[in-house]
């Protein structure tokens, strides 16, 4: 197989499995913060702070899988 | 005033300009060329012989910039603070932009870093400053576009024809890149193809890992310094734990190991914070090169107010991760702090 192809599928599954994690991480975040906003209205902009700084978190290990991904592509 | 501009003629007009330009792109009507990615920052000129990359560059403009900022934001301030009136006191412009700046970050660290904020103040609001400025610096108009044209030196780069200085569309044909490479002297070395790429005179200095990865270090070795500074020596008893011998053989070697763990998760700061705002910054500079290599102009403007965002959410992580490491390490692991 040539190097370019195998490449391409290196950083399509790099990025491709990579972003499962993540993907259900910000999902669980995003849903327990709606509940917790639902109980307490009154500590809506609280929660949307915290839930934003855990979502960049968990993005982060996403970005990782991508660096990895571009890295395997481009260097 | 946003409600008056939202009227059905102006949407129809908007929606008339949006059609125009996805319908021309998707014809292949408005190209541009394909983004030449590359992860290292590349020497744009040399001091003697030492290579300074477009990245240090910017990030010299950026450290201007921010020092010009705090010059002309401060020269209102009158002298002796107490004898001022109240009119002289009173922020207005830039000035008032900065406060509400110094004023965001010294609240969070008085909330994480309680009485330590102001030894953590400088430090962690110099590198919020720096890291955001450096992240919104690569959205710039020109930066990432102006530059020096070369051949690339990997054949397999898709290079472009030059028209003078501006480089077009034309895809310049890998069989004259080869022919090229071999009319010129037989020696074996690598000729770059026959087109030309953008080699950009400006880069985002965070899309640089050197950059990154010296504010980590920074960080982390400023947290051994604060660690030192609250506990003394015996901080360093946090790797190096032989406290559990006290109550028995294997808590001991629990507290050993976790001990270990510890000086591993040290090295795991440096490079996720690293890792982390290198990868994010990067990771948008190309999928602005590509959106927009896709569907020029248009499809880009979501993806700039995103990057916009990334660019400041990825300064404030850094600055409250930052502020969490100092405090952590100012409490120790008892949980109980000398001054």
């Amino acid at each position: 197989m040539e190097v370019l192809g195998l490449k391409a599928l290196g950083a399509g599954l790099a990025i491709g499995f990579g972003a499962i994690g993540p993907g259900i991480g910000v999902g669980l975040l995003g849903s327990k913060a709606m509940e917790a906003m639902g109980r307490n209205p009154e500590v809506i902009g609280d929660i949307r702070t915290n839930m934003i700084l855990g979502i960049v978190f968990a993005e982060a290990i996403a970005i990782y899988a991508l660096v990895v991904a571009l890295i395997i592509l481009f260097v | 005033m946003l409600k008056r501009l939202i009227t059905p003629r102006n949407l129809g007009i908007l929606l008339i300009i949006i059609g125009i330009f996805v319908v021309s792109g998707a014809l292949g009507l408005l190209k541009i060329p394909k983004p030449f990615v590359s992860l290292a920052a590349e020497p744009i000129f040399y001091l003697g012989s030492f290579p300074v990359t477009n990245a240090l560059f910017t990030s010299w403009i950026v450290m201007l910039l921010l020092i010009v900022l705090s010059v002309l934001g401060t020269r209102r301030i009158p002298k002796d603070v107490e004898a001022a009136g109240t009119d002289e006191l009173v922020p207005s412009g830039l000035q008032n932009i900065l406060e509400m700046i110094v004023e965001f970050v010294n609240n969070l660290s008085k909330e994480i870093g309680g009485h330590w904020a102001p030894r953590f103040f400088p430090i962690v609001a110099t590198l919020f400053l720096f890291v955001l400025i450096s992240n919104w610096f690569g959205l710039l108009p020109g930066v990432g576009s102006i530059g020096i044209l070369e051949h690339p030196h990997d054949l397999t780069v898709t290079s472009y024809v030059a028209n003078g200085p501006i480089l077009t569309s034309e895809e310049a044909g890998v069989a004259a890149a080869l022919a090229v490479g071999e009319s010129s002297d037989g020696e074996g070395e690598e000729h770059g193809g026959a087109g030309y790429v953008v080699i950009p005179f400006l880069r985002a200095p965070s899309t640089d890992l050197n950059f990154t990865l010296a504010l980590a270090l920074v960080t982390v070795l400023l947290t051994q310094y604060f660690g030192v500074r609250a506990l003394g020596v015996g901080y360093f008893t946090k790797f190096v734990d032989f406290s559990g011998f006290k109550q028995g053989v294997m808590s001991g070697m629990i507290g050993l190991f976790v001990g270990v763990l510890e000086l591993v998760s040290e090295f795991a700061k440096i490079i996720s914070l690293a890792f982390r705002l290198f990868g994010n910054i990067f990771a948008g500079e190309v999928l602005l090169v590509v959106i927009a290599f896709l569907i020029p102009y248009i499809v880009s403007l979501p993806f700039y107010g995103l990057e916009v965002f990334v660019g400041f959410m990825q300064a404030f992580v850094f600055l409250m991760l930052s502020l969490v490491f100092f405090n952590l390490a100012t409490i120790g692991h008892g949980g109980e702090e000398h001054h």
